[in-house]
Parts: C-alpha cells; sequence; structure tokens
C-alpha cells in the first residue's frame, strides 16, 4: 500500500508545520496549566501527603483538611484497640494571626501542631529530622524559607501568634500552603497558641497501620462509633482527595481550568483543522483524480484522518519535550508543578482529541474532490 | 434508426448512450447542454470528440464515463445501466473497469511516479506484488521505465501525462477517458501522447473516448465526432474506404 497520508506529510512538511505547531502548544499550554494547578492544589494535601500516616480521623463532614473541628480526645484509645493499628497522634490545626518584628501587618497562618518526637507522622517527610526535635522547644515554631519576608521574620527571631510569643528555630522548604502561610510547632505549643476555648481535643487523629494497604478497611471498620462523639474517618489517600477536590471544584478554580481547556482545544482545533482543509484544498484536483478512477470517498478520508493523527502524534511529542524543559526550569525556580498520569493521559486524550476534530473538518473540504469538476 | 456506429452489428457497443440529455441552470438562466444525443461506442476503438468550446463535449465525457447522472435518457457501459447505480456502485465500476487522463496531470507531488501508478492499484483487491508488477509495466509501455523513481517535480510535462496514462492503464480498464490529453503539451510530446493512446486501444482491446479539439489527434483516431451545441453534426472515420459522413444521430 502506498504511504499516501504519511509521504505528503513529509514531503509538504511546511504545509503541515502550522498545525503540528498549532497541536504542540495547545498541548504544551494543557500540560502546564494541570501541572501548575495539580502543584498548587496539591499543596492543599501537603499536610497528609508529607505525612506517613495511612488514616486520617477527624470531624464528619470535613471538607478539606484546613476546614477541620476539634473531635473527641478519648476517640486516640478507641483507635489504637483495632489490632491493625501500630501508632496513633494528635493533630491540632490552629488558624492564628501572625504579627512579626518587621512592619507586615497581620498575616493570617495555618499553625500545625504535631508531634515532635523522632517517629512522629505528621509532616514525616517534609520536615527534615533536626528540625523536627528543635519543635520540642516550648513556643519553637519552624516555616517555609519563601514566606520569610512575607512574615517579616529571621531565623532565631520571635514574633506572636493569636498574641502569644513564638520563636523561629528553623527554615525548611516545600511548606507552602495556599491562601496562608504554614507554621508548624509541637503539640503543646500550639495548644497554648489556640485561644479558643470550645477547642478541646485535637483537630485530627492520625494513625499509622501494620499494613499500609488495609487503611481503606481500618478506615471503614474504625466509622460509625458514636460512643465518643461526632468523627469519621478516612484512608490518607481519599482525604488527599477530598482536600484536593474542594479546592479544585469548590473554589471555581476548576472551573477555570476546565474553561481555559475548552479554549485551548477550540483555538487549536480552528488552526489546526484550518491547516488540514488548506492541504486538502491544495491536493483536491488528485484527490478528484483517484475518485474518478474509482477509489472511494472513504479511502479518500482515511488519509485525511491518518494526516491528522500524525499531525496530532508529531505536535505531542514536541509538546512533550518541551513540557519536560519548562517543567524542569520551573522546579528549578520553586513553582509548584506536578504531573500524573491521570493528568498527562487527559493531556494526550484532549490534544488527539482536538487533531481527530481537526481531520472530520477537513474531511468536510473532501466533497469538493468531485471528479466531474476536472472535465472543464 | 441511424445509430452512429458502423463496427460489426454482432458485437455489443462498449458504450451507448439514448436519448440523453443535459441541462445546467444558474439562476434564473438555464443552459441546455446535451439535446436527445444517442450514440454507441465499439471496443478497441480511439473515439475522438471534437468541436469548440462549450459544445457539450466535456459533459458527455463525464455523462458517459459515469461522472455525471443525465437528466433524461439512458447509459449503457459495458452492459450495465449506468443510472441505475449509486455512488458506492458508480464507484465500484469505475474502479473496475474504468481509466481516466485529464488535461492537467493531477499527480500528487509527494509520491513518485511508480507510486503515482501503483496507488489506485492498491485500492483494487490486487496483491502487491500483481500491483508492483502492473505498474512497472504500464510504466514501461509509456516509456518511463527509467523515470519511474523520480516525483512529478523532477517529470517534464510530457512525461507527467505518460505518468497519468500509466496510472490508467495499470488498472487494464475496459474503457479509457481522456479530456484534452494533449493540449498542455508541445508538438513532439503531444504526438507521443496520441500514439500511445492509439496502441493502448489496439494492443489491449481497450475502448478509448477522447475528448479534444487537437487536429493533431484527428489523423490517429479510428473514428470522429464532430459536436455543435449539444449535437454531433458528424461522425467520420478517418482511415475507413468510406470516410463519408454517416448521418446525424437523433
Amino acid at each position: 500500500m502506498v504511504a499516501l497520508a504519511r509521504k505528503t506529510l513529509i514531503y509538504e512538511w511546511r504545509r503541515f508545520l502550522p498545525a503540528m505547531l498549532a497541536v504542540g502548544f495547545a498541548g504544551l499550554l494543557q500540560l502546564l496549566q494541570i501541572a501548575l494547578v495539580l502543584g498548587i492544589f496539591g499543596s492543599t494535601s501537603l499536610y497528609i501527603t508529607g505525612s506517613s500516616a495511612d488514616v486520617w480521623i477527624g470531624y464528619p463532614g470535613t471538607q478539606s483538611v484546613g476546614s477541620g473541628r476539634t473531635i473527641d480526645a478519648d476517640v486516640e484509645s478507641h483507635v489504637l484497640m483495632d489490632p491493625a493499628v501500630q501508632r496513633v497522634e494528635p493533630y491540632i490545626w490552629v488558624d492564628g494571626d501572625w504579627r512579626g518584628p518587621a512592619e507586615t501587618g497581620g498575616v493570617s497562618v495555618f499553625v500545625s501542631g504535631i508531634d515532635p518526637s523522632a517517629d512522629g507522622l505528621m509532616f514525616s517527610k517534609a520536615l527534615p529530622a533536626d528540625l523536627r526535635a528543635r519543635l520540642a522547644e516550648p513556643d519553637a515554631v519552624v516555616v517555609d524559607r519563601s514566606v520569610l519576608d512575607q512574615l517579616g521574620v529571621e531565623l532565631g527571631q520571635t514574633a506572636t501568634i493569636n498574641g502569644h510569643p513564638v520563636r523561629v528555630v528553623g527554615i525548611s522548604s516545600g511548606l507552602r500552603a495556599l491562601g496562608g502561610v504554614n507554621v508548624l510547632c509541637s503539640l503543646d505549643t500550639a495548644r497554648r497558641l489556640d485561644d479558643d476555648p470550645a477547642d478541646a481535643g485535637p483537630t485530627y487523629l492520625v494513625a499509622r497501620l501494620r499494613d499500609p494497604s488495609q487503611a481503606e478497611a481500618v478506615a471503614a471498620r474504625l466509622r460509625g462509633d458514636t460512643a465518643f462523639g461526632p468523627y469519621t474517618t478516612w484512608s490518607a489517600k481519599d482525604f488527599a482527595k477530598i482536600s484536593v477536590r474542594y479546592w479544585l471544584f469548590d473554589t471555581g478554580a476548576g472551573a477555570g481550568v476546565l474553561f481555559l481547556a475548552g479554549i485551548v482545544f477550540l483555538v487549536g482545533a480552528v488552526i489546526t483543522s484550518q491547516t488540514l482543509i488548506a492541504a486538502v484544498n491544495g491536493s483536491v484536483r488528485e484527490y478528484a483524480t483517484l475518485n474518478a478512477l474509482g477509489v472511494g470517498v472513504g479511502a479518500l478520508r482515511k488519509v485525511v484522518l491518518e494526516q491528522a493523527f500524525w499531525v496530532g502524534a508529531l505536535g505531542l511529542l514536541g509538546a512533550g519535550a518541551l513540557g519536560v524543559v519548562l517543567m524542569l526550569l520551573a522546579r528549578s525556580q520553586d513553582v509548584p508543578v506536578v504531573l500524573n498520569v491521570p493528568a498527562a493521559l487527559a493531556c494526550i486524550l484532549l490534544v488527539m482529541g482536538l487533531a481527530a476534530v481537526s481531520g472530520l473538518a477537513a474531511m468536510r473540504s473532501l466533497r469538493r474532490a468531485d471528479p466531474a469538476t476536472l472535465l472543464r | 434508426m441511424l445509430t452512429a456506429t458502423s463496427a460489426t452489428p454482432t458485437s455489443a457497443p462498449a458504450l451507448l448512450a439514448e436519448g440523453v440529455s443535459k441541462a445546467f441552470v444558474s439562476g434564473q438562466q438555464r443552459t441546455q447542454v446535451l439535446d436527445g444525443l444517442s450514440l454507441s461506442l465499439n471496443a478497441g476503438e480511439l473515439t475522438l470528440i471534437s468541436g469548440p468550446s462549450g459544445c457539450g463535449k466535456s459533459t458527455l465525457l463525464a455523462i458517459l464515463s459515469g461522472l455525471q447522472k443525465v437528466d433524461s435518457g439512458r447509459v449503457h457501459a459495458l452492459g450495465s445501466e449506468l443510472g441505475l447505480l449509486d455512488l458506492r456502485a458508480l464507484e465500484r465500476f469505475r474502479l473496475q473497469h474504468t481509466g481516466f487522463v485529464f488535461q492537467g496531470f493531477n499527480l500528487f507531488p509527494a509520491l513518485s511516479a511508480f507510486e503515482q501508478v501503483e496507488l489506485p492499484l492498491n485500492h483494487m483487491g490486487l496483491s502487491r506484488v500483481e500491483a508492483r508488477r502492473r505498474a512497472q509495466e504500464s510504466l514501461e509501455e509509456v516509456g518511463l521505465a527509467h523515470r519511474m523513481r523520480l516525483r512529478p517535480s523532477e517529470l517534464s510535462g510530457g512525461e507527467k501525462q505518460r505518468v497519468a496514462i500509466a496510472r490508467a492503464l495499470a488498472k487494464e480498464p475496459e474503457l479509457l477517458f481522456a479530456d484534452e490529453p494533449t493540449s498542455a503539451l508541445d508538438a513532439a510530446n503531444g504526438q507521443m501522447i496520441i500514439d500511445i493512446l492509439h496502441r493502448i486501444a489496439r494492443a489491449h482491446g481497450t475502448t478509448v473516448l477522447c475528448v479534444s479539439h487537437d487536429p493533431r489527434l484527428v489523423v490517429h483516431a479510428d473514428r470522429v465526432l464532430a459536436m455543435e451545441d449539444g449535437r454531433i453534426l458528424s461522425d467520420r472515420r478517418p482511415h475507413a474506404p468510406d470516410a463519408s459522413d454517416h448521418g446525424t444521430p437523433s
């Protein structure tokens, strides 16, 4: 079989270049947008993904980590009784008002009160061991290096949270938050900083299991007991998903992403289909001749679709290569970008869908390939 | 009734048109291009239709080859009535039985001469080996054996038209239609194309119908039909002993 589609694509590559660029840039835009959104909104589940807990216990109906309510401290002993549970520790979330030594005004901070012991679960993946150990000092806090200016503070300086004095004993990285600033301290310090008399117990309990793969089952088992007041359980994976989804969809950010994805699709499809239509029109007399010789319209359509496929595939290849370079560049500049397999697949699907739609549009102009018009 | 044929009465005509009419409407204007034309063509002959531009000769070619439908009348090609075939069946008919050569050569810029010829054969259900054998043979027949790896941009006008003829010929069609095949070529190349078309009719028994106002073609044609205003004015056989008019068709 003579590979008409591919040979034409190679021989007349200049003609197809705009379509490949359009597809490529549409793919690249989409890829970076998704990576940025995942990176930024992924930070809303940092508390979960940066920790080594397998099961989270918190107030029922909690929509994101930052919107938890206190639960009864006695739940801890109930959870510990489950044979699958290896370790349980409280996690206290306090919304605070930071007043730094420099003139910054009030800064809204998210205080995370964690167990500072070496085998603590919270932030075990995000906080270096030496910094964690320093949190054991009373009123010691650790902040991310990216927020020092925002907080108007330097290492060793003191500030106040909710009117209580704290001292910065360490500076970490990778602790950026969305909509505020993360401040890490010990459970004892957090209790002192919480000025709400209604807050009696911890905001969450986090548990590590002997077999992490049992998280779903154990979470389900621990749920539904009301003897200790209202609480519910999630596997860490589920809670992270809930948290990210809340930010994506309940804040309108997700709608923005989808809207932009639609625009990118539309613009890419318009440019690509126009290029493919021009390519079809450029060969319309040859196509008509083939049709006169009895080659069916269906076979000609296949040629156009195949060209669209190759344009999509080559554009995707370019977008992929450039995307990796740009992601590495972003990483090196502390820009949060994350790409996972479903997101990458979504990008591929979008780009190939764009190419397919453009191919279908170009196929319509094959109707002009009427062999009778060659006899004039 | 006088029909425009002088072949032996035993062989059925390869192409038969009966009372064919065709009009084009543009806006309020209605132009009658063909008006009750009847015609019969025999296998193995090179028939030339000549006439001034706008006389309807290209429309007649389109109708006889099944590229256009008639308003009234009937066209029989190789025993099939074309008017009864749907679009798919017409495509299939053309694929199996017809070849075309157009004024413009209409070759794909990206393909070599060999691939241009091989491409339609791929769609005929021939094996790869058979398709290649036929492509090779027909390119040799039009004298392009040494040029078949070249793309159209590397071929002269005459060579391009020979590739187009080879593309039609390789299908081994019973009917070969040519529309002004020499008008874009110089004298020498035009002469070569005429010789090839004539040889195809002779050697393969192909019914060749050629539309042209090129006077050089007349001497090579077995039969010359002169058209004007949608009717056939004269029907001559330049080489026949009685090369006089056989009458005006109905």
